[in-house]
């Protein structure tokens, strides 16, 4: 490939604000699985149960908005069906030690039936639900900011949901690192024996960071059901609740990270689209590339932290 | 003899902790079943009558069930290593299509071909189980994560080979079909009677082979007692005389081998050609299977034949009764549920004891690690007084 073809390549396919536009749609639900990951990561959980999680905020969104009839009442009901799961894993993996991993496992198995299995005796139908009562979010306009040039049609005509991200992102990093309840968290998942001579209660950071774990990828639905599509489709989660982990992987367990990297999944995500459209390469290999890369970044950043570990060993004896 | 009584106490209290979530799973699945319009009773008979009742039943469970053994004991072999293996079904795609591929693609007579393709499905599932053994072995890395990631790594390979290279269809992306040479043939096949209705294989055989060489490896042979080894220096970190890498590495690549096997089987036996995602959940399931047989070869064999039962009883439940057949993985994940449920079963020990003691409950906030439940089963037993 020569550099004209990749100059020509860039333009039509990065430097292009309806790309980046779809870049930020695709991202803003693995932002918020992504988010899901990192609080639980960081409070020293490894929580796979995020793609069940994600299935089930989807399919209350779609019910409650359906029965409601209003979007806000969705979100509502994905957000207390998220706050549900994050509590019943928590008392079970926490309180009634059951393995995190195993928990997630069948908790994933059972959120794939129970959607399915629901669609069928709530609404008669197979495969997906869309009805016309269902409310989905809109794009809101953003007074003066729509009007600058280029700007205003970067940041503005997103949905409730994209913002609500964008704000939890920053959210997320002040609790963090300005907050003591964010020192708490990070002090139970870096040392939670220390924590625990600290006087920090290591059980309930835990159990509260596994219900936001659910309020996010409860959310991350409530963005596929009701902000991308305006209906359930059976497994829509696609892998997001795994890509969440990913993403936090390589954002280095880091809020700002999480979206930087998001960003490059929701690329890839878009390029994918387009090439499949273009048929220039096979677009399994572009899905394909995020894994690799954060394969290769969890293997540098274990390296180097090994090496650290054999300096500081060295330098002691 | 007193290891033995030991041995057969655990067997029991296994037993009944499997019991009783069973029960509980059962409940709460009738409340399901209530909400949903369905007499429970009748559903469960239905269940079970389309499982076991009858001879076609039990030809579809053996159907079913035979990739799940497959699965559960590459997991069950996992575990014995210390290593949650969650990429079973990654590498169980791998072996699937690895064996597919020397199933199509070449000629010879069937002696060579059926156990060549059998191999190549092996080599593929321990091939891709390689680099997150390597990774966890050399370097620490989480094999949770890794394998997650080399499982949607694998699907993606797949699409590609089945839309791409080894297309042969038009319409659909599935690959040619596999020599006759190379197919496990169907009891129907066989006489036309025996097995009619499902298409149940002689790949139940290798499975079960599976089972007794992977017992007897585990109670008979040095390596099997040196991977056990492994699985406990994990935990205790201290050890000797043992090669810990390379008996943590064969240990891994065998179980990536045995799911890849179990792809490549299920492939010849029932589908005969590598259709796209063709069976998304076997690892997934197998890894459960394997949970609810208490991590044991027997147990998980047990467990998986009982899982591929439920779920020819579910098929004949939603052809039946329209009961949508996603019914019994969630009564699977309820069980897990509550068997994982260690604590609530031991707060109910506990209770029980405090009760016969006559409430002398221990003293709370003596462990700082689990106060809140300290108190909380003195504070039960105090009430059951």
């Amino acid at each position: 490939m020569d550099g004209s073809v990749l100059l020509d390549i860039l333009s039509r396919y990065v430097f292009n604000i309806a790309n980046i536009q779809g870049m930020l749609r695709l991202a803003t639900p693995v932002v918020l699985a992504g988010l899901c990951a990192l609080i639980t990561d960081r409070a020293g959980i490894l929580n796979i149960a995020g793609e069940g999680m994600i299935l089930l905020g989807a399919w209350f969104a779609v019910a409650a908005s359906y029965f409601f009839g209003s979007s806000m009442m969705g979100l509502l009901g994905g957000i207390v069906a998220g706050l549900v799961v994050g509590a019943l894993f928590a008392l079970f993996s926490l309180k009634f030690r059951a393995h995190i991993i195993v928990m997630g496992i069948a908790i994933n198995i059972f959120a794939d039936a129970a959607t399915i299995f629901l669609t069928r005796s709530v609404f008669g139908v197979a495969g997906g639900f869309t009805d016309p009562k269902i409310v989905g979010f809109g794009a809101i306009e953003i007074p003066f900011i729509k009007d600058i040039p280029i700007l205003g049609e970067l940041l503005s005509g997103y949905t409730f949901i994209v913002y609500l991200t964008w704000f939890l992102v920053a959210a997320t990093a002040l609790f963090l690192y300005r907050t003591p309840w964010g020192f708490h968290l990070r002090a139970v998942g870096e040392n939670p024996e220390a924590a625990e001579t600290m006087g920090i209660n290591v059980q309930r950071i835990r159990f509260l960071a596994v219900m936001a774990s659910g309020v996010f990828a409860a959310l991350a639905g409530v963005y596929l059901s009701l902000g991308h599509l305006q209906g359930y489709v059976d497994k829509m989660a696609a892998g997001r609740g795994f890509i969440g982990m990913a993403v936090n992987t390589f954002g280095g367990g880091a809020p700002l990270g999480v979206f930087l990297s998001s960003l490059l999944f929701g690329f890839v995500d878009m390029l994918g689209f387009r090439l499949q459209a273009e048929r220039i390469i096979p677009i399994y290999f572009v899905s394909m590339m995020p894994y690799i890369v954060t394969l290769a970044a969890l293997t540098y950043f274990t390296i180097r932290r090994e090496n650290a570990r054999k300096r500081a060993a060295t330098k002691k004896a | 003899m007193s290891k033995f009584m030991n041995s057969m106490r655990g067997i029991l209290q296994r037993s009944f902790t499997l019991g009783l979530s069973i029960l509980m799973a059962i409940l709460v699945g009738s409340i399901i079943m209530l909400i949903d319009n369905h007499n429970p009773i009748e559903v469960y008979r239905l269940l079970l009558e389309g499982a076991f009742g009858s001879t076609r039943g039990l030809f579809i469970t053996m159907q079913r069930a035979t990739p799940l053994i497959f699965t559960a004991i590459a997991s069950t072999l996992a575990f014995r290593t210390g290593v949650f293996n969650v990429g079973v079904e990654g590498q169980f795609f791998i072996g699937a299509i690895v064996g597919t591929w020397v199933g199509y693609a070449f000629q010879m007579p069937a002696v060579i071909h059926l156990p060549l393709t059998l191999l190549a499905g092996f080599i593929g599932g321990a091939a891709w189980a390689y680099f997150p053994t390597v990774m966890r072995q050399k370097l620490g890395v989480n094999e949770i994560i890794t394998t997650i990631m080399t499982n949607y790594i694998a699907t993606f390979l797949i699409s590609y080979l089945t839309n791409y290279p080894m297309r042969a269809s038009a319409t659909t992306p599935e690959t040619p079909p596999v020599q006759v040479t190379a197919r496990l043939p169907q009891f129907v096949e066989i006489s036309k009677e025996f097995g009619k209705g499902s298409q149940a294989h002689v790949g139940i055989f290798i499975a079960l082979a599976v089972v007794v060489i992977m017992w007897f490896i585990f109670r008979r042979t040095k390596l099997g007692y040196e991977w056990r080894m492994v699985g406990l220096s994990h935990m205790f970190s201290e050890f000797g005389g043992v090669n810990l890498n390379r008996t943590f590495i064969s240990g891994m690549l065998v179980s990536g081998g045995i799911a890849g096997l179990g792809g490549i089987v299920e492939i010849l036996g029932v589908w005969r050609e590598y259709k796209n995602l063709f069976a998304v959940g076997f690892g997934f399931r197998g890894n459960l299977a394997s949970l609810l047989g208490g991590q044991t070869v027997i147990g998980s064999t047990v467990a998986a034949i009982f899982y591929g039962g439920m779920e020819s009883g579910a098929l004949s439940l939603e052809w039946g009764a329209g009961v949508p057949r996603q019914l019994i993985d969630i009564i699977v994940g309820l069980v897990i549920f509550f068997m994982a449920a260690e604590g609530m079963w031991d707060f109910l020990r506990r209770r029980k004891a405090a009760a016969k003691s006559g409430g002398d409950a221990p003293t709370a906030g003596q462990t700082p690690a689990k106060p809140a439940e300290k108190t909380e089963a003195a504070g039960q037993a105090a009430q059951a007084k």
